[in-house]
C-alpha cells in the first residue's frame, strides 16, 4: 500500500498534471457557469485532447472539470436563479432568495465549501472501499431503480416550499411532459402532433432555462418600473456589492465553521452523495435532491435555507468520486462522464474490471489522488469565480435583463443546436409565471422532465420482467426496503399536514415566503 | 427581414419614451451602428467565388454525446478539420433512436457544409413508420465501422454453446428474458432475425426494453435477464473479468479483436447481424463539392490515425468507399425490410402492451392531486393580489417575448450576431437605456457570446444565409 501510493504520488508530482488541472479547473467553471451547458458536454469537448496526454492527467482533467462544473452551477443558480447544471435546480429558489437580500457572497461562499468538503469525502472514500462498494450496484436491478427514482421524485415533492398538493401538481405535470416524444420502451410516438422535432421529446436543458431564468426574467419585467426603476437599481446595486465583494478568505472560515457547526448533517449528505453516486444511472442532481430532503425542514428562515443549500451542494460533489466506482470496476458507465472515462481508458489500453486495483494500482490511487486534487483546486478557483460574478450584483437590472434573455436564448440552442429548444424555453417561460402566480413551485417539475423517462423505463421493464405482476415491484429485499423507505415519507408527511390541519387554520400558512419575494420584487 | 425589424423598433419607442430627449440623433446614433455592424459582416461574403470548404462544417450526430457514435463522430471531426483548416463541429442532434438527427441531416441545405454520421438505425427506422426518411435522402461517403452482435450469458449459466441455450429456449417453461437496446433497436432485430431464421416462435424470448447495452450487462449481472445481446467491444471488461460468457458472434468470420469467439454459422445458425457507421450529406450536393469530401473522408477514413483510433476503442474497421457503402446501403434496406415486419419482431413488438399505461396514470393522478389542491385552496390566492399587473409590465413582458419570437424566426437569416444584437437593443431600449449606450452594451455582449461559444466553446451559431456562400 506504502510503495503505491509513493508511486502514485510521483505521477502527481509531474507539473503537466497541474497544468492540465488547472486549466480544466478553468475549462469547467466557463462550462458549469453557462446555463445550457453541461459538465457532459464540457468532457465529450475534452475527450479529444486526451488523445494526447497520458493517463493520468487525462483523467485527471476530466475529474477536476467535472468537479468545478458542478460547483459552478451554483453561480448562476444563486444571482440570476437559472441553474448552470440540473444538480443545482435541488435549491435554487433557496441560494437566490438569499441573494436578493444581498446575501449572495455568503450562499455562493457556503457553497464552496460545501461542494468542496463533499467532493474530498467522495474522494476519500473511493480510495478506501471503492472495491467494495462496487458490489452494491449488482443488487440493483429494474425494480430498485423503479423506487430510487420515485423516492427522488417524493423527496422532491416535499421539500419545496408551498403546499404540498402543489409540489406534487408540478411534478406530475413534468413527468407528463417527460411522456412526449418516442417513448424509450415501445419507441411509439406520443403526443407529437405531428412535429417531428417532438419525436425527440421535452429537452430538460429548455424547460430548466426556461422554468428558472427566462420565468425570472418576465416576472422582473413585468414588475419594472421604468422612471422609478433607475434610482432603486442604483441603490440596491450598491448594497449588493458589498456583500459579494467580501468572499475574500475570511467567509470560508466562515462558511466552514457554519457548515462543521452540524457535523452530523454534513456527513449524512456526503454519504448519501456517495450511496447514489456508486449506482449506475443516478447522479449529482438525484443525490442533491434526496439530501436536501433529508435536511430538517424549519420554516422559512435564512438558517435553514443556508444548510439547504450547504447538505445539497456536499450530497452533489461526493456522488461525483462515488460515480466512478462502477466503471472502474465493472466497465459499466454509471453516467455519460463515466461512459467518456471508459472510452479514454480504452484508448490508453487500460481495461477496467474488477482486477484493475491490483493490475494498475499506481493508476488507480494516482487518480484517486487526483480528485483530492481537483477539490483543492477549486477553492481558489471558485473563489475568483465568485468574485468575477460579482459584477452581475453591481449590474442595474434595466441592462442585466436583455443580457440574462440572451443567455437564456443561447443556453437553450447551444445543447442540440436547435431552434425548436428556444422556442420550448420561451413556452416553459410562460408557464413558470404561470405557476408562480398559482403558487406552484417549478423545481419538482424539472426533476419531473428529467426523471420521467427513466422512471417510466423501470416501471415498464419491472412489469414485463415480472409478465405483468405487479408484486414484481416488491419481490425483491432491496425493492422492498426501498418502497418502505418511500411509503414512510409519504405517510410521514401526510400525518404532519393532517396534524397541522387540526391544529390550527393558519391563514399566512401556505405560500407566504412567495408573497414577500413578490412584494420585494415589487419593490425593485 | 432587417427592415421589419428597424421599423419595428421605433414603433416599440413610440409607445414607450414619450419622454424621450434627444430623439431623432439617438435614432441616428442607433441605426448607424447597426448599418455598420451589417457591412461588416456582409463585406467579406461578397466578391469573389472561394474554394470549398471555406467556412465550419457541421457533422451531426444522432446519439448524445459521450457515446460510440459520438467518438467516432469526433474523431472524424477532429482529422477533417486538420485537412480542410475550417472547424469540424459536432452537434449531437439526439432523441428518437436517430429520427431527430436523420431529420436535421436530410432537411438542412445540401451545400456541402452538413455531414450526417449514419448508423444502422437509418435503414430500419423507416420500416417501423416512424419517419420518411430513408439512406435515399442522403449521398453515402464512406463506411466507416461495423459492430457485429453477439449473445451473451452470465458466466454461471448452464448453457455453453448457441445449441444449448436454442434448446433451453425451446424447453423452457417460461420464455427466457434477453435485451440489449430499446424494443426495436438494432440488438432486438438480431435477436429476434435469429429466432426466426430458426423457425423459433416469436414469444419464444421476452424482449426487455433496456436503453443501452450498459444497463443491460448490469441487469444481467442482477439476475433480472438471461441473455445480453450487444457488441463484443461494449462487454469487454465483463468477459475479460469472467463475470458474463460470450456464445457467438453474428458475423461472417472470427473478429480479428475476440478470436476465441465461434461466429454463429460455425454452429450451424446461418444469420448475421451487424451495426455499422458511415458518413454521408444530404442528397443534393453538387458534384464537385462531394468530389471532395468523398476523397477527403476516404483519405482520413483509411488513415493509420484513424485506424489504431477504431482499434484502440475497440471498434471493429471496416471501411468501404462511397460507392460500395452505397450498395450496402440499398442491401441493409433490404434486409430490414424482412427482418423489421417479420413476425417475430411484430409479434414481440404488439406483445408488450401498453405505451399509453404510465401516460394514463400520470394523468390520472395529476387530476387527483389538481381536484386536492383545488378543494384545499385557500389563503394562497392572495398571491395574486400581490402582483397586480400594470400596462407597463405587461408591455416589458411582451417585448421580452416578442423579440425572442423574433429570433427564432430569423436567426437563420440574419445570422446569430445580428439577431442577437437586435434582441438586446430592442429590449434595452424598451427597458429605459440610453441609446448609445444600449447600442454599444448589446454589441459588445452579443459579440461576446458569439466569440465564447463559437470560437472557445466550439458551439456552432447560426451564420445565416446571408453571409453564406
Amino acid at each position: 500500500m506504502a510503495e503505491i501510493l509513493t508511486a502514485a504520488a510521483t505521477t502527481l508530482a509531474d507539473p503537466l498534471v497541474w497544468g492540465v488541472v488547472v486549466a480544466a479547473a478553468l475549462y469547467g467553471v466557463a462550462i458549469g457557469s453557462m446555463p445550457g451547458l453541461t459538465a457532459t458536454m464540457g468532457v465529450a469537448l475534452f475527450v479529444p485532447v486526451t488523445f494526447w496526454l497520458p493517463p493520468v492527467p487525462a483523467l485527471a482533467g476530466i475529474a477536476t472539470m467535472v468537479a468545478c462544473a458542478i460547483f459552478a452551477g451554483d453561480i448562476p443558480t444563486t444571482l440570476l436563479r437559472i441553474p448552470g447544471t440540473p444538480a443545482s435546480a435541488a435549491y435554487a429558489a433557496e441560494a437566490h432568495e438569499l441573494a436578493r437580500q444581498g446575501q449572495a457572497g455568503r450562499a455562493l461562499g457556503m457553497a464552496l465549501v460545501a461542494s468542496i468538503t463533499g467532493g474530498l469525502f467522495g474522494a476519500v472514500v473511493l480510495m478506501l472501499l471503492g472495491s467494495q462498494l462496487a458490489g452494491i450496484a449488482s443488487w440493483f436491478s429494474v425494480a430498485e431503480y423503479f423506487w430510487l427514482y420515485t423516492l427522488g421524485l417524493s423527496c422532491a415533492v416535499l421539500v419545496a416550499p408551498g403546499r404540498v398538493s402543489l409540489s406534487l401538481v408540478s411534478l406530475l405535470l413534468g413527468l407528463l411532459c417527460s411522456t412526449v416524444g418516442l417513448s424509450a420502451v415501445h419507441a411509439e410516438p406520443r403526443f407529437t402532433l405531428g412535429i417531428p422535432e417532438l419525436l425527440g421529446g421535452v429537452g430538460f436543458i429548455p424547460a430548466m432555462v426556461g422554468l428558472f431564468g427566462m420565468s425570472e426574467v418576465l416576472r422582473n419585467a413585468l414588475a419594472l418600473r421604468r422612471r422609478a426603476g433607475i434610482a432603486a437599481d442604483a441603490a440596491s446595486g450598491q448594497a449588493d456589492v458589498g456583500s459579494v465583494v467580501n468572499t475574500a478568505p475570511p467567509v470560508v472560515s466562515v462558511s466552514l465553521q457554519q457548515l462543521f457547526s452540524r457535523p452530523v448533517a454534513w456527513l449524512r449528505s456526503a454519504v448519501i452523495g456517495v450511496l447514489v453516486g456508486v449506482l449506475p444511472g443516478a447522479g449529482a442532481d438525484i443525490a442533491s435532491w434526496v439530501a436536501s430532503a433529508a435536511s430538517p425542514r424549519g420554516g422559512q428562515s435564512d438558517d435553514t435555507k443556508m444548510h439547504r443549500i450547504a447538505d445539497a451542494c456536499t450530497a452533489n460533489s461526493s456522488s461525483l468520486a462515488a460515480a466512478w466506482i462502477p466503471a472502474l470496476v465493472f466497465g459499466i458507465p454509471g453516467d455519460s462522464v463515466t461512459a467518456m472515462v471508459i472510452g479514454v481508458l480504452a484508448m490508453k489500453n487500460l481495461d477496467p474490471g474488477p482486477d484493475v486495483f491490483q493490475k494498475q494500482a499506481a493508476l488507480v490511487y494516482g487518480l484517486y489522488l487526483t480528485f483530492m486534487l481537483a477539490n483543492l483546486v477549486l477553492l481558489p478557483i471558485g473563489l475568483i469565480a465568485i468574485r468575477a460574478a460579482g459584477f452581475v450584483m453591481q449590474t442595474p437590472q434595466r441592462i442585466l435583463l436583455p443580457l440574462i434573455v440572451l443567455l437564456c436564448v443561447v443556453g437553450s440552442f447551444a445543447i442540440n443546436g436547435s431552434l425548436f429548444d428556444v422556442g420550448l424555453m420561451l413556452m416553459f417561460g410562460l408557464v413558470g409565471v404561470a405557476c408562480d402566480r398559482l403558487s406552484i413551485p417549478v423545481g419538482p417539475m424539472v426533476l419531473g422532465i428529467i426523471l420521467g423517462g427513466p422512471l417510466e423505463e423501470r416501471f415498464v421493464q419491472t412489469l414485463s420482467g415480472g409478465r405483468g405482476s405487479l408484486l414484481a415491484f416488491v419481490e425483491r429485499p432491496v425493492a422492498a426496503g426501498l418502497a418502505a423507505v418511500v411509503g414512510i415519507a409519504w405517510l410521514v408527511a401526510i400525518a404532519r399536514l393532517l396534524r397541522r390541519g387540526h391544529t390550527a387554520k393558519t391563514p399566512d400558512e401556505p405560500g407566504s415566503g412567495q408573497e414577500a419575494t413578490t412584494e420585494a420584487n415589487a419593490a425593485n | 427581414m432587417n427592415t421589419e425589424y428597424s421599423q419595428a423598433v421605433p414603433a416599440t419607442r413610440r409607445t414607450s419614451r414619450e419622454q424621450c430627449l434627444s430623439r431623432g440623433a439617438a435614432v441616428r446614433g442607433w441605426q448607424r451602428l447597426v448599418l455598420g455592424v451589417l457591412c461588416l459582416f456582409v463585406l467579406p461574403g461578397c466578391g469573389q467565388q472561394q474554394p470549398f470548404p471555406s467556412r465550419p462544417i457541421t457533422l451531426i450526430c444522432p446519439w448524445s454525446a459521450g457515446g460510440g457514435t459520438d467518438r467516432v463522430s469526433r474523431q472524424m471531426a477532429m482529422q477533417l478539420e486538420r485537412r480542410f483548416g475550417v472547424p469540424v463541429n459536432v452537434i449531437n442532434a439526439t432523441g428518437g433512436s436517430g429520427v431527430t438527427g436523420f431529420t436535421r441531416g436530410a432537411r438542412s441545405r445540401p451545400d456541402g457544409y452538413t455531414l450526417m454520421m449514419m448508423t444502422v438505425e437509418l435503414s430500419m427506422l423507416h420500416w417501423r413508420e416512424l419517419t420518411e426518411i430513408t439512406h435515399r435522402d442522403f449521398a453515402a461517403l464512406s463506411l466507416l465501422n461495423r459492430d457485429a452482435a453477439a449473445l451473451f450469458v452470465r458466466e454461471d449459466a448452464e448453457y455453453v454453446s448457441l445449441a444449448d441455450l436454442e434448446t433451453a429456449i425451446r424447453e423452457a417453461p417460461e420464455p427466457l428474458k434477453a435485451s440489449g437496446t430499446a424494443q426495436g433497436g438494432i440488438w432486438h432485430a438480431a435477436v429476434a432475425g435469429w429466432l426466426d431464421s430458426r423457425g423459433l416462435p416469436a414469444d419464444a424470448v421476452t424482449w426487455v426494453s433496456l436503453n443501452g447495452s450498459g444497463p443491460s450487462l448490469q441487469e444481467l449481472m442482477a439476475g433480472g435477464l438471461d441473455i445480453v445481446c450487444c457488441a463484443v467491444a461494449e462487454a469487454d471488461a465483463l468477459l475479460a473479468s469472467k463475470r458474463v460468457r460470450c456464445l457467438g458472434v453474428m458475423a461472417g468470420q472470427r473478429l480479428p479483436t475476440a478470436a476465441d469467439i465461434p461466429t454463429f454459422r460455425e454452429q450451424g445458425a446461418d444469420w448475421e447481424m451487424a451495426g455499422w457507421r458511415g458518413l454521408g450529406v444530404p442528397a443534393g450536393v453538387p458534384e464537385d463539392r462531394l468530389q471532395i469530401l468523398t476523397d477527403a473522408v476516404e483519405a482520413e477514413a483509411t488513415s493509420d490515425e484513424f485506424r489504431e483510433f477504431l482499434s484502440l476503442a475497440g471498434f471493429d474497421h471496416s471501411f468501404q468507399p462511397a460507392t460500395d457503402f452505397g450498395q450496402t446501403l440499398e442491401a441493409q434496406d433490404r434486409l430490414f425490410e424482412r427482418v423489421m415486419t417479420s413476425d417475430a419482431l411484430g409479434g414481440v413488438a404488439a406483445d408488450a402492451a401498453g405505451g399509453m399505461v404510465f401516460p394514463t396514470v400520470i394523468g390520472s393522478l395529476l387530476l387527483l392531486a389538481a381536484a386536492v389542491a383545488v378543494s384545499t385552496r385557500g389563503a394562497a390566492v392572495s398571491n395574486e393580489a400581490a402582483l397586480t399587473m400594470s400596462r407597463e409590465g405587461v408591455l416589458n413582458a411582451a417585448a421580452v417575448v416578442l423579440s425572442v419570437a423574433a429570433f427564432i424566426a430569423s436567426v437563420d437569416l440574419v445570422g446569430f450576431l445580428v439577431a442577437a444584437t437586435l434582441v438586446l437593443l430592442v429590449l434595452l431600449l424598451r427597458f429605459g437605456t440610453h441609446p448609445l449606450k444600449a447600442g454599444l452594451i448589446a454589441l459588445t455582449a452579443a459579440g461576446a457570446v458569439q466569440l465564447l461559444f463559437a470560437g472557445v466553446l466550439r458551439v456552432p451559431l447560426p451564420r445565416g444565409l446571408w453571409f453564406e456562400g
